[in-house]
């Protein structure tokens, strides 16, 4: 490698942008690599979804950012899980949590000996056994513990202000040597031999070159699409949602530490408690519902008073083919999107960033290199898919079309057997990569009202009251525990509560927009 | 009414019929399920050895087996790496350990640092940083010393076959499984499901479940509909096996040594009271007829007694697993023994069944899930036995030239190009070897990656030399704390007392 530093450029500064920025200048040799950033003040930023997966700590971890800081700066709370409502059927809720069932017992699935007492007439459920659950159902946090004990079967997310949160970013990147470039791009030069993208043209007349660009433009996809012309992959047969009506009220009383979704007759809505204010909003089929009824809708369901006016958001599921193309590699909307429903988009920014990293060129482009990190985001995003299907599918609501085509829809095989292994005996596949591990899958399969036929053998090697003891012991210890718990949001105005001051006079000036 | 699978017919020979009945009775005898074992005629011969990967420790935990018992009784010999000779013309032998390393927590792979020192000019081998590598020079046991912080490495072993078979089998008798033993008569099916079988006696038995686990025969398997054997004959030019006596060693080496030559490899495999000398050739360039007499040359050792050839052919039942009848070991998944994995197939069949062991008797969709684990299961061996023959370096030899350009699978070919550019390792779902046995399978081969990861730079030279130089020494001397072999196998004082050392 020469001298001259090989030269990074980002296009676009929302949370996919700045997350980029922040992970290349940290993890990538300075010595080596210069990263910039182009992004104008006139292009506004969707802000990816405000609710977290756990992951997102170890990112936070990984660049070293004070998590108390981030929290102060992007007013965010804590996250233990998803809570589901009216999924399965109108009535029903289930928390899809950040943690296992059971205390983490090696060899058989802890969720078989359960479903062994409910045969046996118990009538518990595995929401009982999980310790996130219960924390989050008594609205309790605290960190989770190293070790075996029972409070240490827990992980957690956060849920934040995307918009403060790419700010916040901004700022650490900058402070480690991200060079800032403000303006629009008129036009992008490519090589005419190779393809490869060469600079951005900006109105301004300023000329960015770089030797690799990454691709944070949003859903434009101004460089991997627009330039390189790689194509979609359309989801929407599956996941037909297509429009989001986000809207934001004021912080709301007790403060949850889970997101909150709730089945819509053509969609879902989201609820997230942040410090300063609630996030929510309807994503909706729009084949199924036109804007101004949705509207109606989701006014007509929120829980507090309205800060400002729902705007519409149009998209389509699906993503690019190929996230990386020759020197190119789009993070974010810009390589595809699905929707937030289980807060997997800035997952699959830090994700694709992760492997980015690991494979990154170290001088002219490995297409050995690019195949590879093609491969690892095909996985990420095809177990996602799948996963957020199996919301949609598996559900017994009669009330409306949308629901009616998702169960009926054919849905892809890899998920079908799935569905027929867990319906059969409780068995669920894991992986070694790729998002939502087995306690992922349980907590859907049973949320959404799927019970198993049968149990696995094992589950008949110990005597039915022995495990029935084992499993009474274990709520009790588990009720005990989150009872000495501290409140959610008593924990946090220790932590990492924003100053009254300033929260207020944020809280006045979103008030007024 | 649902009924629960209560008989579990396993019909089978030798080790992996044993291994089945005894595993599946322990873990669900309790659960109320019933395994009866019917024996097919050996196939094994005096001069057979098992060599096995460490794994298989974990099965003689499972069933109760003393691993210093088993030893004895099957004069066998601990194994901390396989020896690679020949298999790159002009290139050193190399090692191919069993690391224990735990996945780096916010830092990269050793290997990564040393391919830096390497590309600026270190001169020691990746294979002196790893602890089994460095015991299986020294000829030592990489037991478990509880002061070696995160350098730790397991070891396989090397068994007499029928000994070891025989010794299974009295512990599935001492354990209460019945068995029959004979040939099986006739197979009586009805649709996709084996009502029953009849032994040659006229002895009909009736099951829920049967395990097929008669190697090549798959005396169940084939009489399955749909039931079909995916040859990888384009992959694995050889087709023969060839199986051997030699002396003993005077003293026992850490590791088997597998050689290549023209027209294949020969195995040695040290065991207390003999050596034995295995060969998998092809035989379209050495003939069944001159084998034997070529055996000792390529050996290099004098061999006693009949040698035994026979036919292999590698590859897999495309669903293992059909109606109520599921295959396992060889049945299932045919390998030639290049990387001693044959056990560790039996015993990832019987492992993955039990853990999607049918939860009804009428209706068994868990087939599906055993058959998709197992695809990729055997795929991921296959790749690394495969590997070996793609890396080969011994140009102008007619065998080795078509192994080198034989089309790979996509899983290997995306391994093989990712350590080419980077000098990493992807490691999926169902893999048997580990980043570790990958890096030291290629580098020993030859492959020079391009790059390292850009990461590695962002740690300043200095501290780095020191994390390398520290291992370095590490290694050695926790290597050298380790016993020989003939310590760990109580032979020093035999060897004594014979006034052989």
């Amino acid at each position: 490698m020469s001298n001259q530093p090989f030269r990074v450029v980002i296009l676009g500064g929302g949370t996919a942008g700045w997350m980029a920025a922040t992970a290349l200048a940290s993890m990538l040799p300075r010595q080596r690599y210069s990263v910039t950033l182009v992004e104008s003040e006139a292009i506004g930023i969707v802000g990816v979804g405000e609710a977290t997966l756990p992951q997102m700590k170890n990112f936070n971890d990984l660049l070293a950012i004070d998590e108390a800081e981030m929290m102060r700066s992007t007013r965010a709370t804590f996250k233990l899980g998803i809570d589901f409502v009216d999924w399965g059927f109108v009535g029903s809720s289930y928390v899809h949590p950040f943690g296992i069932h059971g205390p983490g017992a090696t060899g058989l699935a802890f969720h078989q000996r359960w479903l062994r007492t409910v045969s046996a007439g118990r009538d518990w459920s595995i929401e009982d056994f999980s310790f996130a659950v219960a924390a989050a159902r008594a609205n309790r946090f605290e960190f989770p513990r190293d070790g075996t004990a029972i409070n240490s079967t827990y992980s957690y997310a956060y849920h934040f202000d995307a918009s403060l949160y790419a700010a916040y970013l901004r700022g650490v990147a900058e402070a480690r040597g991200v060079t800032r470039v403000e303006g629009k791009v008129r036009d992008v030069e490519q090589d005419e031999m190779s393809g490869e993208i060469r600079a951005l043209l900006l109105e301004s007349g300023v000329r960015v070159d770089g030797e690799f660009f990454v691709d944070c433009s949003g859903f434009r996809s101004l460089l991997l699409s627009g330039k390189l012309g790689v194509e979609w992959d359309d989801w929407s047969r599956w996941l037909p949602c297509d429009r989001a009506l986000p809207v934001p009220t004021e912080r709301c009383g007790e403060l949850t530490p889970y997101t909150r979704v709730t089945a819509m007759k053509a969609g879902w809505r989201w609820r997230i408690p942040l410090q300063h204010r609630t996030g929510n909003g309807y994503v909706f089929s729009s084949r199924f519902i036109d804007e101004e009824k949705a509207r109606e809708e989701l006014l007509a369901s929120l829980d507090e008073p309205l800060l400002a006016e729902p705007r519409l958001l149009k998209f389509e599921a699906g993503r690019r083919v190929r996230s990386w193309e020759r020197n190119c590699v789009a993070l974010g909307l810009s390589s595809g999107f699905l929707e937030p429903l289980e807060s997997t988009s800035i997952y699959l920014v830090q994700i694709a960033i992760m492997h980015l990293v690991e494979l990154f060129p170290t001088g002219k482009i490995d297409p050995r290199l690019v195949a590879e990190f093609n491969r690892r985001m095909d996985l990420e995003y095809d177990r996602i898919r799948d996963f957020l299907i199996l919301h949609y599918h598996l559900n017994s609501r009669d009330d409306s079309e949308l629901w009616r085509y998702c169960r009926g829809m054919d849905v892809p095989q890899s998920l079908e057997q799935k569905i027929e292994l867990f319906r059969h005996s409780g068995y669920i596949e894991d992986y070694r990569h790729g998002l939502f591990n087995a306690p992922s899958w349980l907590s859907v399969f049973l949320g959404q009202g799927l019970t198993p036929e049968h149990h696995h053998p094992l589950a008949d090697a110990v005597p039915v009251a022995r495990l029935e003891n084992e499993l009474d012991r274990l709520r009790t210890e588990i009720e005990d525990r989150v009872d000495e718990m501290p409140k959610h949001a008593t924990f946090l105005a220790r932590y990492a509560e924003a100053h009254e001051a300033t929260e207020a006079a944020l809280h006045k000036a979103e008030a007024r927009l | 009414m649902t009924r629960r699978v209560e008989t579990v017919a396993v019909v089978g020979r030798d080790a992996a019929l044993w291994l089945a009945a005894a595993a599946v009775q322990r873990s669900l005898g309790a659960a109320g399920v019933r395994v009866v074992a019917v024996e097919l005629p050996s196939w094994l011969n005096a001069v057979d050895c098992y060599s096995t990967l460490p794994s298989l420790a974990s099965m003689h935990r499972l069933l109760g087996i003393d691993e210093a018992k088993m030893l004895e009784a099957a004069s066998g010999v601990p194994v901390a790496a396989q020896r690679f000779s020949n298999w790159s013309k002009g290139a050193a032998p190399f090692f191919l350990a069993y690391d224990d390393e735990p996945p780096p927590s916010g830092d990269l792979p050793f290997s990564q640092y040393w391919l830096k020192g390497h590309k600026e000019g270190l001169r020691v081998g990746l294979e002196d940083f790893s602890l089994g590598c460095a015991c299986a020079k020294l000829g030592r046991v990489p037991v478990a010393t509880g002061d070696g912080g995160e350098l730790s490495a397991s070891y396989g072993y090397s068994l007499d076959a029928s000994i070891y078979a025989e010794a299974l089998k009295q512990l599935a008798s001492k354990r209460g499984i019945v068995s029959s033993s004979g040939k099986i008569a006739d197979v009586t099916l009805k649709g996709d499901c084996i009502r029953s079988i009849e032994l040659d006696d006229g002895t009909r038995i009736e099951a829920d479940l049967f395990i097929d686990a008669s190697g090549a025969e798959r005396v169940l398997m084939m009489k399955m509909p749909g039931a079909k054997f995916e040859r990888w004959k384009d992959q694995f030019g050889c087709d023969r096996i060839i199986t051997a006596s030699a002396a003993p060693l005077k003293s026992l080496p850490a590791f088997s040594q597998i050689s290549a030559f023209r027209g294949g490899w020969v195995g040695l495999y040290p065991l207390r009271d003999r050596t034995a000398v295995v060969a998998v050739y092809a035989s379209d360039v050495v003939s069944d007829h001159s084998m034997p007499g070529e055996l000792p040359l390529l050996a290099r050792m004098a061999v006693s007694g009949e040698a035994v050839v026979a036919e292999i052919k590698p590859g897999m039942l495309e669903r293992p697993w059909i109606g109520n009848c599921v295959a396992v070991g060889d049945a299932a998944i045919a390998l030639e023994p290049v990387d001693a994995a044959q056990l560790h197939v039996a015993q990832g069949c019987i492992s993955h069944l039990i853990a999607v062991f049918p939860a009804t008797a009428d209706e068994m969709p868990e087939a599906s899930a055993y058959n998709k684990s197992m695809r990729s299961f055997a795929g991921n061996i296959r790749d690394f036995a495969l590997a070996h023959y793609v890396l080969n370096r011994r140009f102008d030899e007619l065998f080795w030239d078509k192994a080198r350009e034989a089309e790979v699978p996509a899983t290997l070919r995306q391994k093989l190009d990712l350590f080419a550019a980077r000098g990493t390792v992807a490691i999926g779902d169902d893999e048997t070897f580990s980043d570790q046995n990958w890096t030291l399978l290629m580098l020993g081969a030859g492959v020079e990656p391009d790059g390292y990861d850009p990461r590695i730079d962002l740690l300043p030279d200095e501290p780095q030399i020191e994390k390398v130089q520290q291992r370095l020494r590490a290694v050695s001397q926790l290597a050298r704390q380790m016993p020989s072999v003939d310590q760990f196998v109580g032979r020093t004082e035999q060897l004594q007392a014979a006034g052989v050392v």
